[in-house]
């Protein structure tokens, strides 16, 4: 464990050299905030109209929150760089370090996803307040909670991603699994909270991955509640287990197919 | 003069099935992107369908017409990326001194270098933007005012980026202005108009022509307008025209770096 704090932490202290670089990534959450702020705007002819249980200001936070999570993991370039590693033989050095390749990958991803989420979280909430002028979330306890959902939902995400570039290991170029992967958080686990689909939907949604790594925080922070809590935790806990045994088997899989040329 | 255009489009349109032919030589690889992307689109149908079960007719747009906007948008985004894809690395081709092997070649250094590249996903865009018109209401009209705007709105598209991407001749780390550039288009682009007020409708016309790409085609395909029509084809001739002076008056301040690059 304490290797892979350490390559946390390097990680970390190599991505503050290029801080600008993320810095840049603000223009892109703040562009689709401006887009969700006025479509909700407009649908929601009052503010504290309810809309399936939701008034305007919790539906934006929930946007909010989401799209966090989702520019925090910056889930495009780890894809690429499994996909890469694996179509371009990398991935055979780290077969003789004493490390495994799947917490090599997680504790390295996670540095430069402490310091985005650290970072969108100041820019959102300011965003937040200049669009809003409230939060629903009151107590710092509270706010400590959905924090520890967060990093959760961005370390379930990073598990999912690996899992989705390991892929290549059997088709060539695994990028089009992870547009649907993309496409599906967004739909299903960003735009909306899960009261917003149909009724059938709605216990399908909440068991699945999307759940755990998008919706179930936001919901937290929207509309707090001690039940809701121990739900969000428990599907989190079960979905870090089983994606890190998936990604494990994925990896074995495929590493025994490997064929390395040597130059 | 005729003659000269005419190879020029004979070349262009022999360096597009070149790079079509490289990029299927996996022709697996090269359908699953095909048929992702069309899949990775119809994702945002939901997100529509749940918008409208809240309310009916968002920002003046019924079911049937963001259906519409959605097709013009990836069918805009597909034939810019489809024919010209090198223009959306421009900048980095520029900063790295990479322009070399299409200087020295007889032919237009903008257009060889644009299409040298195609992107197999957005032949996946082009086909889901028709897929779009014909579950929105198709009819031969439509179709052909449909292609004309496809191809209109991705000239655009191109010569939007090609602008900001020849910035690159003047100043370091343009490609960031050219990357804001480009996702402002691609970020208004697939929602109505009318969510916007004020100042965002006059931008949409002049800094962020996203108007003339998709709005206004969407009003032409509900109700056809021939002045709107040719404002549309007039405002592509001064965004090309601006690409192509803009770019040769970049091109005279370009030094190579010396790089040795295979072309195959």
């Amino acid at each position: 464990m304490r290797k892979y704090l350490f390559i946390y932490k390097s990680e970390i202290m190599s991505n503050l050299q290029y801080i600008g670089n993320i810095l840049f990534g603000f223009i892109f959450y703040f562009l689709l905030l401006f887009v969700f702020f006025h479509l909700w705007d407009y649908i929601y002819s009052d503010p504290e109209e309810l809309i399936h249980g939701y008034n305007m200001s919790q539906t934006i936070w929930h946007v909010i929150i989401t799209e966090i999570l989702w520019s925090s993991v910056g889930g495009n370039k780890l894809c690429q760089k499994i996909i890469n590693d694996v179509r371009g033989g990398n991935i055979a050095y780290n077969l003789n370090k004493p490390y495994d390749y799947i917490g090599y990958s997680l504790s390295s991803h996670l540095g430069i996803a402490t310091i985005k989420l650290i970072l969108y979280i100041i820019l959102g909430f300011t965003l937040g307040f200049v669009f809003l002028k409230d939060v629903p979330i009151h107590t710092l306890f509270h706010l400590l909670i959905v924090l520890f959902s967060c990093i959760l939902a961005i370390v379930i995400s990073c598990l999912l991603i690996i899992m989705i570039g390991l892929f290549s290991f059997i088709i060539e170029d695994s990028t089009p699994f992870y547009w649907l992967y993309s496409k599906a958080i967004l739909i299903l686990g960003t735009l909306f909270p899960i009261e917003f689909f149909p009724s059938v939907m709605q216990p399908i949604l909440t068991s699945s991955p999307v759940y755990a790594v998008a919706s179930g925080p936001a919901k937290l922070f929207v509309d707090f509640s001690w039940n809701g809590c121990v739900e969000v935790l428990f599907i989190q806990l079960f979905y870090v287990g089983i994606c890190y045994i998936l990604c494990k088997l994925v990896y074995q899989k495929g590493v025994k197919k490997l064929n390395v040329n040597g130059g | 003069m005729l003659t000269a255009v005419k190879n020029q489009v004979r070349v262009t349109l022999l360096t597009t099935k070149y790079a079509l032919m490289k990029e299927m030589l996996n022709k697996t690889t090269f359908l699953m992107n095909i048929v992702f992307m069309i899949l990775n689109n119809a994702c945002f149908i939901i997100q529509w369908i749940i918008l409208y079960s809240i309310r009916d007719g968002i920002g003046g747009y019924h079911f049937q017409q963001v259906l519409l906007l959605w097709g013009i948008a990836a069918s805009t985004f597909g034939f810019s990326r489809c024919f010209f894809y090198k223009a959306f690395n421009l900048s980095e081709v520029i900063q790295n001194g990479k322009l070399d092997s299409f200087l020295i070649q007889p032919k237009n250094v903008l257009l060889s270098v644009t299409t040298s590249e195609i992107s197999p996903s957005a032949i996946g865009d082009l086909i889901y933007g028709y897929i779009m018109l014909g579950i929105s209401g198709f009819s031969i009209s439509k179709f052909f005012l449909f292609t004309l705007f496809t191809v209109s709105g991705g000239f655009i598209l191109v010569s939007v980026t090609v602008i900001l991407s020849s910035l690159s001749f003047w100043f370091q780390k343009a490609d960031m202005i050219s990357e804001v550039g480009d996702s402002l288009l691609t970020s208004f682009a697939t929602y109505p108009e009318g969510i916007f007020q004020g100042t965002m409708k006059i931008l949409f016309y002049t800094i962020i022509p996203i108007g003339f790409i998709n709005y206004l085609p969407i009003r032409i395909l509900s109700e056809f307008h021939l002045g709107y029509t040719a404002l549309i084809l007039l405002i592509m001739c001064f965004f090309v025209s601006f690409a192509f002076i803009i770019f040769y008056r970049g091109l005279k301040r370009y030094s190579s770096s010396n790089l040795m690059i295979s072309k195959i």
